[in-house]
């Protein structure tokens, strides 16, 4: 069918509207400051207020299309809490179980494809092979559809086991829905094994394709990528890394302990800072102070996501992890390690710890225990939960009458932890590009490079017709007048306007 | 087999579109074609673009460049899908490009048919009139679409 009404799109799609960069320029036409703007939902509050808590774990969880498991997961904790509730051993165990797979594949999707294009297939290949495609033409076809099937199993047993996979309905204050029956803990005990050979053999691809090349260690600590900052994850009761629960652990530039305290307590130590030339707040330490988009002891500003988790830890609470972890800080010169890109090689780190937690929890008799709930008593008033998200720290805060009617709601989202440092990332490589008011096409990608680190969030970007990443970055003087416009279209050629 | 997938969120103001849409055909033809909804983004997405000859996909677009309740119709080359994605970033075309280089059973004709939307982040907003009014158009496509593919195609 031709349409007449068929126009030709540009490539400005929902996805630049928010996730857009920009540059100011002071009066040499050197780089003033610079930050990636992050989507923004607008409402959450006002559509939360008036409806049961119960409701939270389904509503948060669709309303991002891109970590849903993670959202069902913050919230229901925070109705654990809410209704002052502990889930029976079973519960939270499957709970970790189906969280700890929903992890294998999220990190194992990034890597291979997201993270993948830089790291595999290579920074300096050219845009048109420096895809999804290039990568799968490097590891091969077998490979990646190694990556499908491994997903497909996964999914598999999440479903089973949590409804579906991508809007659960298992999460209840006090519990899960059901009981795992021994055929399901079997297919979890078959798909972990796999999983765990599956995140060696991941973590061996990485190693030989990166570490074999010094100009990937030469990127990934060169001073681009490089910020001496504070570090936040969850750690167990050892200060290992757990994604599901403990306590938060924030560590100082200089590694030494800075606090470690309940999800419940997060008001005593983070604060958020709102700046006049964009919407987005900036989370930082409370104490520490704000400073700035500055690096150092002296300044509040904190990361999380897979690098700062391996930061926070003192170790790994599975035997290949760990020696994972040991290799990790040792290649990249100790704890804690600064160097953005990193967070590549931390997530397979993750991935390996995940897929061992799953089998080390599909193997506990415990799991398929039938008492999977404790029913809440108690008068709800106050609750907030916390899980380490892939992409970092996320806490569900509500509040509500003693009905359980939601009166308030706020969510920080791992993105929003991570905004003063992706800032700073996008500034310090576009410093590194930019000079006298000239702007290079090749500011894009290493702008690029620097906040993909970290996986930030575009939910909002969901669809995102019609196809290909079009980044924007917009370049503006001092009093914020447009100066430039550096376009990156669906077919990989940058345009100036 | 055609597949309609209605992409969309229904607590997203202008994003309900595409499930809109896509209960609308239930409605009218009733087991003519499969009907799948999804609000998932990216890689999500993949196992509702399997399994089908022929895909028509309903979603919402901000192009900026039309008023909204505008009817954009993509018939996509699948060919061409297969060059110029970006490094980063895995959208719907990136994800059917991916299942055809790795000889999944991706769908032999795809067409998108999307509105132009101006609000798809106010939680809980109801989807504007302009919008929900271009409802019927797109069933028109959609209708015209299956029309084409039935005469020169034959999927079952």
């Amino acid at each position: 069918m031709e349409s007449s009404r068929r126009i030709t799109i540009e490539p400005v799609t929902r996805l630049e509207g928010h996730g857009r960069i920009e540059i100011f320029l002071n009066e040499q036409g050197q780089v003033d400051h610079a930050y990636f703007q992050v989507p923004e939902l607008r409402g959450f509050e006002k559509f939360a207020q008036g409806r049961p808590a119960e409701e939270m774990p389904q509503i948060t969880s669709r309303i991002c299309g891109v970590c849903p498991m993670a959202h069902h997961m913050a919230s229901t904790k925070a109705l654990d809490a809410l209704y002052q509730v502990t889930p029976p051993p079973a519960a939270r165990k499957i709970r970790e179980l189906v969280y700890s797979a929903f992890f294998v594949e999220d990190h194992a999707l990034h890597f291979y494809f997201l993270g993948g294009p830089d790291f595999v297939v290579g920074p300096d290949v050219p845009a048109s092979e420096r895809n999804v495609l290039g990568v799968i033409a490097k590891v091969g076809m077998e490979t990646g559809q190694r990556v499908i099937g491994m997903r497909r199993k996964l999914r598999g047993v999440v479903a089973m086991a949590a409804g579906k996979a991508i809007h659960p309905v298992f999460g209840l204050p006090g519990g899960v829905a059901k009981p795992l029956s021994q055929q399901v803990v079997s297919q979890f005990r078959e798909v972990a094994d796999e999983a765990v050979d599956f995140a060696c053999f991941t973590l061996d691809l990485f190693e030989k394709v990166v570490l074999g090349n010094s100009g990937y260690l030469d990127l990934i600590l060169s001073d681009p990528f490089t910020h001496r900052t504070y570090y936040m994850g969850l750690v167990d009761e050892n200060n290992h890394v757990n994604f599901y629960d403990g306590a938060v652990r924030v560590v100082a530039p200089n590694h030494h302990e800075w606090a470690r305290f309940q999800a419940s307590d997060i008001s005593d130590y983070v604060a958020e800072r709102a700046e006049p030339w964009t919407y987005m707040k900036f989370c930082y330490l409370k104490d520490v102070g704000w400073k700035g988009f500055t690096e150092g002891e002296e300044s509040g500003v904190y990361a999380v996501a897979p690098l700062a988790r391996l930061n926070v830890a003192e170790g790994m609470a599975t035997p290949l992890a760990y020696n994972a972890y040991l290799k990790f800080h040792g290649t990249l010169g100790g704890r804690p390690v600064h160097h953005t890109l990193a967070n590549h090689w931390a997530r397979i780190v993750e991935m390996v710890y995940a897929a061992e937690r799953m089998k080390q929890l599909a193997n506990e008799p415990e799991v398929a225990d039938p008492i999977v709930r404790t029913l809440p008593a108690a008068t709800p008033r106050e609750g907030i939960g916390v899980v380490e998200a892939p992409r970092g720290t996320l806490f569900h805060h509500y509040r509500t009458d003693e009905r359980g009617i939601i009166t308030g709601a706020n969510l920080i989202v791992a993105t929003q932890n991570n905004a003063a440092r992706i800032a700073m990332s996008v500034e310090k490589a576009a410093k590194k590009l930019i000079s006298g008011g000239n702007v290079p096409d090749s500011v894009l990608n290493m702008v690029e490079m620097a906040f993909r680190a970290y996986d930030p969030c575009l939910g909002c970007a969901t669809h995102s017709l019609p196809g290909g990443m079009p980044l924007a970055i917009h370049v503006r003087d001092r009093r914020g007048e447009p100066l430039l416009i550096l376009r990156r279209g669906a077919d990989g050629r940058v345009s100036r306007e | 087999m055609i597949r309609l997938l209605g992409l969309g969120n229904e607590i997203l103001a202008d994003d309900a579109f595409g499930i809109l849409v896509a209960h609308e055909v239930e409605r009218l033809m009733p087991g003519e074609i499969e009907v799948v909804c999804s609000s998932a983004a990216g890689f999500d997405l993949l196992d509702e673009l399997l399994g089908a000859s022929h895909l028509l996909i309903v979603d919402t677009i901000l192009t900026g460049a039309a008023r909204p309740g505008t009817i954009h119709v993509f018939p996509t080359n699948p060919a061409h899908q297969a060059h110029g994605v970006g490094p980063h970033f895995l959208g719907l075309f990136e994800v059917l490009a991916l299942g055809r280089e790795l000889q999944l059973d991706v769908p032999r004709e795809v067409v998108v048919i999307a509105v132009e939307a101006s609000d798809c982040t106010s939680i809980g907003a109801a989807i504007q009139p302009e919008v929900r009014a271009a409802i019927p158009e797109a069933i028109d496509a959609i209708q015209q679409t299956i029309a084409k593919w039935r005469r020169t195609e034959r999927p079952h």
